[in-house]
């Protein structure tokens, strides 16, 4: 037997990897209708894994201080060894993920693939995607910049809209009256452990629901037929599925290399989309620049703010819909997943998804 | 008679897979690698002299300061004389301490004892304590 075969063999006494990759992954069936939409999952899973990565990096040089954080950022811009590149990875891959979060629960919107039994599934994801948004605003205080100081100025000022105790909110969030070294404090705190952490746990759960529960088959072709929600647990059963290993992982890899370019094409070609003038200025508390905006991703809930005339009847505008997503599976009890026979729900989802890229597009020219 | 081996079209993929992995693994990790390595390995980064002023180095007296990433000390035994050494003691590691009355450096982690010249005198260092040329300019030591 090969040296190799032997320490194989070693090892599997011990730890009984074979039995492990056997029933995960090559004996582990997955429907044979499964398309590219249920790879996002495994898409943001490395695209996180890189955050966590480029994000431990980044602290070795960071320092969370008002005096010296913006200083920080350009030392590791422009004096440590490929310092732009993990920065410019850190910030723009953060705005690839939110990309992916959305699209992922679309396609999972779209396929109901949050029905039951697969509520809690839902329902841990969408904790998921909040998380990562409250990551993706802490994060971008950090560099201390003109546009991180300001649009932490505006974000941070949007809880005064909550009746009774919005003005403690604010300040409970700034940690002072104004964002200043408080706020960068607890911010740092929050974006580098606090949601990481809850992150993780969440993660934890999320994907032990979905190997346990399996995951939902789409709802398309002339074979598929709604099941009734099962009464009792069972493990998922894929009758005449392909393997998840190597068939399904090479669709994974697919998906993986496409998001990877994607975020390879901006870093190398074109990170002044994300990262504008202004995020190359110290901040200035007495200078507000000209049309300072949110993230792309907040300028929605931004634009309603604006053209709602009360706004706090903008915040809750904004809760209800946020309320009414979580706990959609809940209400939303029809057997039937297929699209075409959903007109109504289709309608709602298309005319609400047109209304969202249209308050993006719009807050972003106004 | 041994079999002759043959490569296999799924042992091809996998070899020309594997070599890509590698590839593409060596290729993020230079830059991790460049990202982390300290400041003194770079080209151009190391620090040729010291610059100490004159009058924080008295007769008899020690000035420390940083030299090459180091703490280093910069003493005048004799008026006029001046000897710059590494603060850092050979044994473990610890900073030495001047002390004028016995005019030795004092290891305070296990007791080394240095002359002001750095040569070991008791305890359990192993070396003397590295030295620097030193030059008088105007009113500046230049150490290094």
């Amino acid at each position: 037997m090969s040296c190799r075969g032997k320490v194989m063999d070693y090892l599997d006494v011990r730890f009984g990897f074979r039995d492990l990759l056997h029933h995960n992954f090559t004996e582990y069936l997955l429907p044979r209708t499964i398309n590219a939409w249920y790879a996002l999952g495994a898409v943001l899973l490395v695209l996180f894994a890189i955050q966590f990565i480029s994000g431990i990096l980044l602290l070795v040089y960071y320092i969370p201080d008002t005096e010296h954080a913006f200083e920080s950022v350009q030392t590791i811009m422009n004096d440590v060894p490929f310092g732009w590149l993990i920065r410019y990875v850190h910030a723009i891959g953060a705005n690839v993920i939110v990309l992916a979060l959305l699209l992922h629960l679309l396609s999972v919107l779209f396929m109901s693939a949050y029905k039951d039994p697969r509520e809690i599934t839902w329902v841990f994801g969408f904790l998921i995607f909040l998380t990562s948004l409250g990551m993706s605003f802490t994060g971008y205080l950090l560099p201390w910049s003109q546009l991180s100081y300001w649009a932490t100025v505006v974000g941070t000022n949007m809880p005064e809209a909550v009746p009774v105790i919005g003005e403690e909110l604010v300040l409970f969030l700034r940690g002072g009256p104004s964002v200043g070294q408080q706020t960068l404090s607890r911010f740092f705190a929050l974006h580098v452990m606090g949601f990481p952490f809850i992150f993780g746990l969440l993660l934890f759960v999320h994907l032990f629901l979905v190997r346990r529960i399996g995951v939902s088959i789409p709802p398309f072709g002339p074979t598929y037929r709604p099941e009734p929600p099962p009464k009792e647990f069972r493990h998922p059963e894929y009758p005449g599925g392909i393997p998840f290993f190597p068939n399904y992982v090479t669709k994974d890899l697919a998906m993986i290399y496409l998001f990877l370019t994607l975020l390879m094409a901006v870093v190398f070609f074109a990170p002044w989309i994300f990262l504008p003038a202004q995020a190359f200025e110290p901040a200035d508390p007495f200078t507000t620049p000209a049309g300072i905006k949110p993230e792309w991703y907040f300028l929605a809930p931004y634009q309603i703010l604006r053209i709602f005339p009360n706004k706090t009847a903008g915040i809750l505008v904004q809760l209800a819909f946020l309320l009414f997503l979580f706990v959609l599976p809940f209400i939303d009890r029809s057997m039937e997943r297929r699209p075409a026979r959903r007109p109504v729900f289709v309608s709602v989802f298309i005319i609400t998804l047109l209304i969202f890229i249209g308050l993006t597009v719009w807050g972003s020219v106004s | 008679m041994k079999a002759k081996k043959t490569l296999t079209r799924r042992g091809f993929v996998a070899a020309v897979a594997s070599a890509i992995a590698a590839g593409l693994a060596a290729a993020s990790l230079w830059p991790v690698w460049e990202f982390l390595s300290p400041p003194k390995t770079r080209e151009g980064q190391e620090q040729e002299t010291a610059v100490v002023p004159l009058s924080n180095v008295g007769p008899g007296k020690a000035h420390f300061f940083e030299f090459q990433g180091h703490p280093s000390v910069v003493l005048q035994p004799s008026p006029g004389k001046f000897i710059a050494l590494s603060a850092v003691c050979t044994h473990l590691g610890c900073i030495v301490e001047w002390r004028p009355r016995e005019e030795i450096f004092f290891c305070p982690c296990h007791a080394g004892r240095f002359s002001p010249e750095g040569k070991v005198l008791g305890g359990p260092p192993p070396r003397p304590l590295p030295s620097y040329p030193v030059k008088v300019r105007k009113d500046q030591l230049i150490i290094g």
